[in-house]
This record gives structure tokens, C-alpha cells and sequence, in this order.
């Protein structure tokens, strides 16, 4: 038993959302998060509006969405901390609930990014790193990510073909998550000949922008005990920051210090290793992203992440299942809803209810969310 | 202001480092180092984090440097699509700080190991200045 627990989650469907605006998805998210719990709108203490903000037209999203909620006059502010948003408002909120300032608080993770023309987004698209000292040059999200993948490359022998194995897992699995962007699987080669975006990946080596929202209701001992019979504990919280340029990182570049950071802490607060890890959620912006995940994580030793797809110990049924949901590769990635989603997941898998993805025994799960280029990291704990 | 002559297309404009605009348009690479605990930056830093001075002069720099990693970019920002396919590399200088840098458009990717032997150099274009990773063998022609 945990201080603090989830007693809802709730989510929308992802992806090109051209039927609903930003506070029409977070309502259903929070409504369905709602009757997860069997509470009302009057039991919230406090929400917390998580977005990455630059994407959306409403300046302060949190004054409409907590309107549309019929959440006023309960407290509410907006959390930003890129793509990690909804993590680091699980975090707040933990703390909010720890500290007994409030009993009961409400994340709503949400993003509309599709309704944005492609001038909008390619100007945000080459200000993603360091606009001193890096955006001057031509930089995207992907060529971050791409820079990692090379180096893990050159020194590991990690091919293009082993990173392909990521999407067609996720892809696989997005096929059985009705709320998933994509819907159909894809095979390897499909993979390997998609347009190159930033070399060595491609098309569908990348998540793509998407439209939604997730929602998780957490509250103290007391109000869970009171209020849940399939209780899901918070047990561990890490989040860590490394520079946002690039060249302010040390090391080989064949690894994210700022998830390994994350992970000992969380680690450390749930009295639990790697290995007691049964199923777990990691952040696969990019094909790449969740090899290098397995490794920061320590799911498996470094430069030896791919194996864990080729031996399919990540899959269902296997050592440690990965995003069984889809992963952001099949779910598209909304960006502040994301980190709220990897949790609506894990709940689902660790209260049994996740149908025709559900995981054997899973008792002990794990949430890894990277916030834009790998400035951020959180990793949560979750115990069912 | 100044500092929107810095890169290949700049997005901030007023900076305390902005004249290192001007020693690159002079071919010359320059960093700052802290006066009261002599701690090196590159890229220039006009604030020193590690003692909070504020006082800084700049120095000259040796242009060798390893590459760390690289990338080519297809799909890009509007301002840079003309370019495209060009490469951006990471790479340590020989006096311990790394730099995000383009590399020249000569070198193939086949030469961009870790470790590979590189020059951080000076160069200028229409928006105004900025540097480039080179092969060595380039840099020491060019200097001739």
C-alpha cells in the first residue's frame, strides 16, 4: 500500500481528431476517467492541465479547459514540460496529495496539434533544440534522435534493420487498441524503405503528431481505501534534467543520462530493480528511442537493446512486455497527453482489465516519458 | 542586437556573446573564458555558471576537434529545405569543449566515424556568420 494512488483513468482516441477541439478531448478523457472511478466533478480538489502549450491556439489552456470540466473554483494551472508533461503533472499532483493539501487531484493530459497549418508547425519544427546555438543550423527532432541512433550504430553495430523491429512490435499491437492512430501493422521492409526523414531514420521509425487526451485521478490512502476495490499505488517517482543542447551533454551519445537519472531515483522510492519490472511503457518517439530505453532502464545491458526485440522477450507473452498499447509509434503522440496515456496503460494492465493485450501477473509496472529532445526524463512506478 | 548574424538562419537576435558574429566574420574562432575561475566556453557563455562571475574575455581557440556524431537531414525546417540533404555533426574540441556544428557538404558519410579527425572553421554565408565542421586535410590547404 502506497501514500498515494489512482483510482481513474480515462482516454480518448488518438490521432487526427478533426471532429473535436482541445477542451471537447480532454472532456472525454475526464469524463470516462470519471466513471472509472464512480466520482463526480464536486470530489476534485485541484486539476492540472498538462500540455506542451507552444501547439496550442488557447493561450493558458487551463482557464477553458477547467471551464469546460465544470471544474471552477477548484485550483488549476497548466504543467509543461514538453512531451514529458503529463508525467511531471502526476508528480505534482502526488506531491499535492502527499503534502494533504488536497485529497483528490484530476491530470488531464491533452493536446491538439493536427488543426495547426503545416507553416505553424514547420516553424515550431526547427526551434525543438538550443535556438542560441543549434536551431541556427537545421535542426529537427528527428535529427536529434538520429544522432543518438548513429553513434549507438558506430559503436555497437545496431542496424536499421534491428531499429525496424520497434514499429513492426508496436505496430502489431496498435492493431488490437481501438483508441490508436494507426490501425494496420507493418512488416520490416516496409519499414527499411519508408522516406528518410533524418538519416538513419525514417518515416516509420517516427511517431507522428496526433490529436488527444488521457486522464488519471489520483488521491490519498483514505480516499482510495475508501473509494477503490482494484487500488493502483504510485510506489516510485524519478525525474531528471541534462542540458537541452547537445553539445553541453557528455559521454558517447549512445545513451540518455537523464532516463538513467530518472530510473534510480524511482527505482530507489519503490524498493524495486529492474528485474522486478513485469511490464512497462517506454517512450518510442523514434525506433531508437526504445532500444536505448531498454538499456537506461536497465532492462537490458548497454548495446544490447535490440536483442531484446529479436529475442521477443518485449513482447506479449515474454521477460518484460513494451508498450503492449502500441506505444506512441501506433498510438501517435499528442504531446501532453502521452505521459498520461503510458499510465492509463499500466493501470489498466495491473487492474487485469486490459482484454486482448492483457500481460500475465502484472504486478509491478513502469512509465518512462523523455521530454523533447532528452531534456527531461520521469519514470513512475506503479503497484497493483 | 547582432546575434540573428550567428548560424545559417539566426532566431534570437540580442545576446551578451553576439560579437562573436565579428570574430568569425575575421576567420577567427573564438570562445570566452571566466577572468576569476578560468573556466573555457564554447559556444561563448557571457555568465560563468560554476563561480557566478560575469567577467569574461574572449580567446582565441584551436579549430582541431573528434567527431562524436553526425546526421543527415532530408525532411527540414522551411528556411533550410533548399539545402537538404546536409549534414550537422557533434564534436569535442581538442580543448575539451563540444560543439553542434554543419559539416562541410564534401564529406561523405562513410568518413563520419566517432573519433574521426576534424576542424571547427570560420566560414560566412548571406545571412552572416558562422562555423563548420572540415576535414583537417582542408583546413590546412585553405590556410596555404
Amino acid at each position: 500500500m502506497g501514500r498515494v494512488g489512482i483510482i481513474g483513468v480515462g482516454h480518448s482516441r488518438f490521432g487526427k481528431r478533426s471532429d473535436a477541439s482541445l477542451r471537447e478531448l480532454a472532456f472525454e478523457a475526464y469524463r470516462e476517467a470519471l466513471d472509472d472511478a464512480e466520482i463526480d466533478t464536486s470530489d476534485i480538489d485541484a486539476s492540472l492541465v498538462c500540455s506542451a502549450t507552444h501547439y496550442d491556439k488557447q493561450r493558458s489552456p487551463a482557464g477553458v479547459v477547467a471551464e469546460y470540466l465544470g471544474l471552477n473554483p477548484a485550483p488549476t494551472f497548466n504543467v509543461e514540460a514538453a512531451c514529458a508533461s503529463s508525467a511531471v503533472g502526476l508528480r505534482t499532483a502526488w506531491a499535492l496529495v502527499n503534502s494533504r493539501l488536497h485529497d483528490i487531484v484530476a491530470i488531464v493530459g491533452v493536446q491538439k496539434m493536427t488543426e495547426l497549418s503545416s507553416e505553424e508547425l514547420q516553424e515550431l519544427m526547427g526551434r525543438a533544440g538550443d535556438v542560441m546555438w543549434e536551431s541556427p543550423f537545421g535542426t529537427t527532432m528527428p535529427a536529434y534522435y538520429a544522432m543518438y541512433a548513429n553513434a549507438h550504430m558506430a559503436r555497437y553495430g545496431t542496424t536499421q534493420e534491428q531499429m525496424a523491429l520497434v514499429p513492426v512490435k508496436n505496430r502489431k499491437y496498435g492493431t488490437k487498441n481501438p483508441k490508436a492512430m494507426f490501425q494496420k501493422p507493418v512488416e520490416i521492409e516496409e519499414v527499411l524503405k519508408s522516406r528518410m526523414v533524418s538519416y538513419p531514420l525514417k518515416l516509420y521509425d517516427c511517431c507522428a503528431n496526433a490529436d488527444g487526451a488521457a486522464c488519471i485521478l489520483v488521491a490519498s490512502r483514505n480516499k482510495v481505501q475508501r473509494l477503490s476495490d482494484r487500488p493502483v499505488w504510485i510506489a516510485g517517482l524519478g525525474l531528471a534534467s541534462s542540458p537541452m543542447s547537445l553539445a553541453g551533454r557528455t559521454g558517447p551519445m549512445t545513451s540518455f543520462q537523464v532516463t538513467k537519472n530518472a530510473a534510480k531515483e524511482a527505482y530507489k522510492m519503490a524498493h524495486v530493480l529492474p528485474r522486478d519490472v513485469d511490464i512497462a511503457e517506454v517512450h518510442d518517439s523514434f525506433s531508437i528511442t526504445e532500444i536505448l530505453n531498454y538499456e537506461d532502464l536497465g532492462f537490458a545491458r548497454p548495446g544490447t537493446g535490440a536483442k531484446l526485440l529479436e529475442r521477443e522477450e518485449t513482447d506479449l507473452g515474454g521477460r518484460i512486455p513494451v508498450n503492449i498499447d502500441g506505444g506512441l509509434i501506433a498510438k501517435g503522440h499528442p504531446v501532453g497527453a502521452t505521459g498520461a496515456s503510458q499510465i492509463t496503460a499500466l493501470v489498466r494492465q495491473l487492474r487485469g482489465e486490459a482484454g486482448d493485450l492483457q500481460g500475465d501477473n502484472a504486478n509491478v509496472g513502469l512509465a518512462q516519458n523523455i521530454g523533447g529532445i532528452g531534456m527531461y526524463a520521469a519514470v513512475t512506478i506503479l503497484r497493483g | 542586437m547582432g546575434f540573428e548574424k550567428f548560424g545559417k538562419h539566426g532566431y534570437v537576435s540580442q545576446a551578451k556573446v553576439a560579437p562573436i558574429v565579428d570574430y568569425l566574420k575575421k576567420g577567427e574562432l573564438a570562445g570566452t573564458k571566466c577572468l576569476e575561475c578560468d573556466s573555457l566556453y564554447f559556444p561563448p557563455k557571457a555568465d560563468c555558471p560554476k563561480c557566478r562571475s560575469t567577467k569574461f574575455d574572449w580567446v582565441p581557440l584551436n579549430e582541431n576537434c573528434k567527431l562524436i556524431t553526425f546526421t543527415e537531414v532530408f525532411f527540414a525546417p522551411p528556411e533550410f529545405q533548399k539545402e537538404t540533404p546536409y549534414l550537422l555533426g557533434l564534436a569535442e574540441l581538442e580543448e575539451g569543449p563540444r560543439v553542434f556544428a554543419p559539416i562541410d557538404s564534401r564529406i561523405t558519410r562513410d568518413y563520419l566515424k566517432p573519433g574521426a579527425l576534424l576542424a571547427l572553421h570560420p566560414s560566412t554565408n548571406e545571412n552572416g556568420a558562422f562555423y563548420q565542421l572540415e576535414k583537417r586535410e582542408q583546413n590546412y590547404l585553405r590556410k596555404q
